[in-house]
């Protein structure tokens, strides 16, 4: 979302002069430069970038206003009301304007993104902005948690669940903002990250030393190429399914992204526990891939208001291979060291 | 028909509509991912292996040597090493008339011209990775059976077995002590057969694919802004680097270690890899237990992958100094010491081929050309070469299924002989 945003934003405002009147150069220092050297950390990063870019829209729209660019700041703060969980008194103050900017404008104020936040509103509870109302209104949606079991000896962590309709399509995910992967002591943290169907993320070295971060999981293959400690290179994904991560320096590193084409995916802790907010009730098959498994899971689940927690399981009888191929593909040996 | 098609447009037009939607992932939902303890995600024990079987027939009567070939030492006067029909270079066959050789000899599978199946290698690697320590330990233990009268006899040989201690974590830095793999050029990286891109090793794999008894460690330091790296990996052993069928490898005959390392240059593009490095060696000859004699090498290699094309070569130049005691090779006792020099390089040319399913992972089509002269003092020189072609196919990432083509060709200093092979290698690695 804050990447979509970002790039609506340059897209409404054009250049910036650079004038601090304009309010709008704020935007370009995204995504921040927040360090990010452990997995809650990241947490705490996305919650910082997203109030980054709220005052950024704040800020950018107000400017225009006062220079009458009315479509400008009608767009920004259009922007600002389709936040998720957008807090109730930013949305009262803003709103008003947004109504006024377009109409000023030019366009209708039904344009106005409606309401998507209430004081009273489950916090749980997501509104689907991009249904039509009228589905929307005939959903309920609901929070699944259960417990993933199996793994084999590495246990669940790392599974990642996915929600797909038992009959139709699945909705496609919106990519809602930039994910992170840090390289840091020859590792990947995360080990293991689910990210929806066309997400960005970024990979970050935060060693001392170069990385060379690479994949020749087909078709999401890609190489960054070598970059040095504190750069980071970005890779959007637009294909479902695993993708290992490799380094072609150090042929100990191994990670996992997992590419899901459902919006409804969660992810299990070390203890197997996962949620999933916001699946509305009707009947689902779940997927359950680990990267230890050889195959993923699947099973047909019920989701209803009432229902209880899930309890899944996955294999575990993945070996690890002999060796770890370079990004040429040629096997590297592990013993080595290098 | 136009209610047909109005049925169809209806359904169309939902089928575009279901296509096109687009949820937004719920707030929240999106979890920060899975990080495993450090000591959890490491597999504290690991076995794992291969096993190599293939199929090979050798033109000729499998051998280098003439039957006609009257002149002594007769592995002096061909190449005994060109027949070869497996990844540990074992030929097809030697001599098996009894004339007198002076232990330049490979190890022999004993198949003459007979095509055959041949059980190659069964190997097994053991890695022990204390937690939370920087050490890690590997042992590599491979049978060889040999069930042919006329081969070497079947073996069970502990390949390596060493230590590896990393101090640093913001440092490049691995010391290494034990049994290993030689540090000199590059082909050592893949002299096993599920590693090896082909099948057979170069003419010159036998001076430069040896394993050692000793230490050795490795550094490498990154240069930013140029995308590249330094490397130095430095032994001292017991055997130079050469292998364990021309020369004793775990035990230093005169006392003194042999010195060898290997300075590398890498520069890692996106889709581009270049590898380039230059190798050294000195020390006692470690096939005579008395005298002053050294041995001395220095080589050079490269190895460039870009966009599926793979390019590598090695060149060498090494000289044995004579010494007037016997010659104690790795399979048996010769007569002679002598002075001898021997300057080659092989290149090798591959191209993968875009295509792979779930599957084929991998098809490989390559061409390697060798080059050897070889000098024994005294003795006239011999100069040969050899045209390989194969291809490689790997599926479900645990099988490799092979086939090689060699040409041999004597240039001077021996008789023309039929000595080309057909070999195939199948590697089912565990």
């Amino acid at each position: 979302m804050m990447h979509a945003l970002a790039v609506v934003l340059l897209v409404a405002g054009g250049k910036p002069q650079g004038s601090k009147d304009a309010g709008v150069g704020l935007g370009e220092q995204a995504p921040l430069e927040v360090l990010v050297k452990a997995p809650e950390e990241l947490g705490y990063k996305a919650v910082t970038e997203r109030q980054y870019l709220l005052v950024t829209l704040l800020v950018g729209a107000k400017a225009a206003w006062d220079r009458q660019a009315w479509d400008e700041a009608a767009t920004k703060w259009e922007a600002a009301l389709r936040l998720p969980a957008l807090p109730a008194e930013v949305e009262s103050a803003v709103r008003p304007f947004a109504t006024a900017a377009r109409e000023r404008a030019g366009g209708k104020a039904s344009s106005v993104p409606p309401l998507t936040a209430s004081p009273e509103a489950n916090p749980t509870s997501v509104t689907i902005t991009m249904e039509p109302p009228e589905l929307k209104e005939k959903k309920q949606l609901v929070e699944v948690s259960g417990t993933v079991q199996g793994g084999g000896t590495h246990g669940p962590g790392g599974a990642v669940v996915i929600f797909r309709r038992a009959s139709g399509s699945t909705p496609k995910p919106k990519a809602a903002r930039v994910r992170a992967v840090v390289q840091k002591d020859k590792r990947f943290v995360p080990h293991v990250l689910a990210v929806p169907l066309g997400a960005t993320v970024e990979f970050r070295n935060d060693d001392d030393f170069f990385h060379n971060v690479f994949s020749i999981s087909k078709p999401n293959d890609f190489d960054l190429g070598l970059y040095k400690s504190g750069a980071q290179r970005e890779q959007v994904f637009n294909t479902p399914g695993p993708v290992q991560l490799l380094c072609n320096i150090h042929s100990s590193m191994n990670g996992w992204l997992f590419v899901s084409d459902s919006p409804w995916f969660g992810q299990a802790n070390a203890q197997g526990k996962f949620t999933v907010k916001g699946v509305p009730v009707g009947e689902w098959e779940v997927e359950v891939w680990h990267e230890w498994a050889n195959q993923s899971s699947k099973q047909t689940v019920t989701v209803s208001a009432s229902m209880g927690e899930l309890s899944l399981s996955v294999e575990g009888d993945r070996r690890a291979p002999a060796f770890v191929p370079d990004k040429a593909g040629k096997p590297r040996q592990p013993q080595l060291g290098y | 028909m136009s209610r047909l098609l109005f049925c169809a447009t209806l359904l169309l037009g939902a089928f575009a509509s279901a296509q096109d939607e687009v949820v937004e992932v719920p707030e929240g939902s999106e979890s920060d991912g899975y990080t495993p303890d450090e000591a959890q995600a490491a597999e504290p024990v690991r076995l794992t292996g291969y096993l190599d079987v293939g199929f090979a027939k050798a033109t000729g009567n499998g051998s280098s040597f003439l039957p006609s070939d009257g002149r002594v030492p007769l592995d002096y006067g061909s190449d005994a090493f060109a027949p070869a029909v497996n990844s540990r270079g074992e030929v097809a066959s030697t001599d098996a008339t009894g004339r007198f050789t002076n232990g330049f000899l490979p190890r022999s599978v004993g198949l003459g011209s007979r095509p055959s199946f041949l059980l190659n290698t069964f190997s097994t690697d053991v890695r022990v990775q204390p937690r939370s320590l920087p050490l890690f330990l590997f042992a590599r233990v491979q049978v060889m059976p040999r069930f042919s009268a006329s081969g070497d006899a079947t073996r069970l040989e502990l390949q390596q077995a060493f230590a590896r201690y990393s101090p640093f974590k913001a440092h490049e830095l691995a010391v290494f002590l034990g049994r290993f793999d030689s540090v000199f050029g590059i082909e050592y990286l893949e002299t096993e057969a599920n590693l090896r891109l082909g099948i057979t090793p170069s003419l010159l794999a036998r001076y430069t694919t040896g394993q050692g008894l000793g230490a050795k460690a490795f550094y490498r330091v990154q240069v930013p802004g140029l995308w590249s790296a330094f490397s130095l990996n430095a032994a001292a052993t017991t055997n130079g680097t050469r292998i364990e069928a021309l020369v004793p490898v775990s035990q230093s005959l005169t006392g003194v270690v042999v010195g060898s390392a290997r300075l590398g240059y890498e520069l890692n593009l996106q889709k581009v890899q270049v590898k380039a490095g230059v190798s050294g060696l000195y020390g006692p000859r470690n096939d005579v237990k008395a005298g002053p004699a050294r041995q001395l090498a220095f080589a050079g290699d490269l190895r460039v992958t870009a966009f599926g094309v793979s390019l590598a070569g090695e060149v060498l130049r090494l000289i044995d100094e004579p010494s007037a005691s016997a010659k104690f090779t790795g399979t048996t006792v010769g007569e002679l010491a002598t002075g001898f020099d021997v300057t080659g390089g092989w290149v090798r040319l591959g191209y993968t081929l875009p295509v792979t399913t779930p599957a084929l992972t991998s098809a490989t089509l390559y061409g390697r050309y060798d080059h050897r002269r070889g000098h024994f003092v005294g003795f006239p020189t011999l100069v040969t070469d050899r045209f390989t072609l194969g291809a490689r196919v790997d599926v479900y990432e645990v099988l490799a299924l092979k086939a090689e083509l060699l040409l041999n060709r004597e240039l001077a200093g021996a008789p023309t002989v039929d000595n080309d092979v057909f070999t195939s290698s199948v590697v089912f690695t565990w």
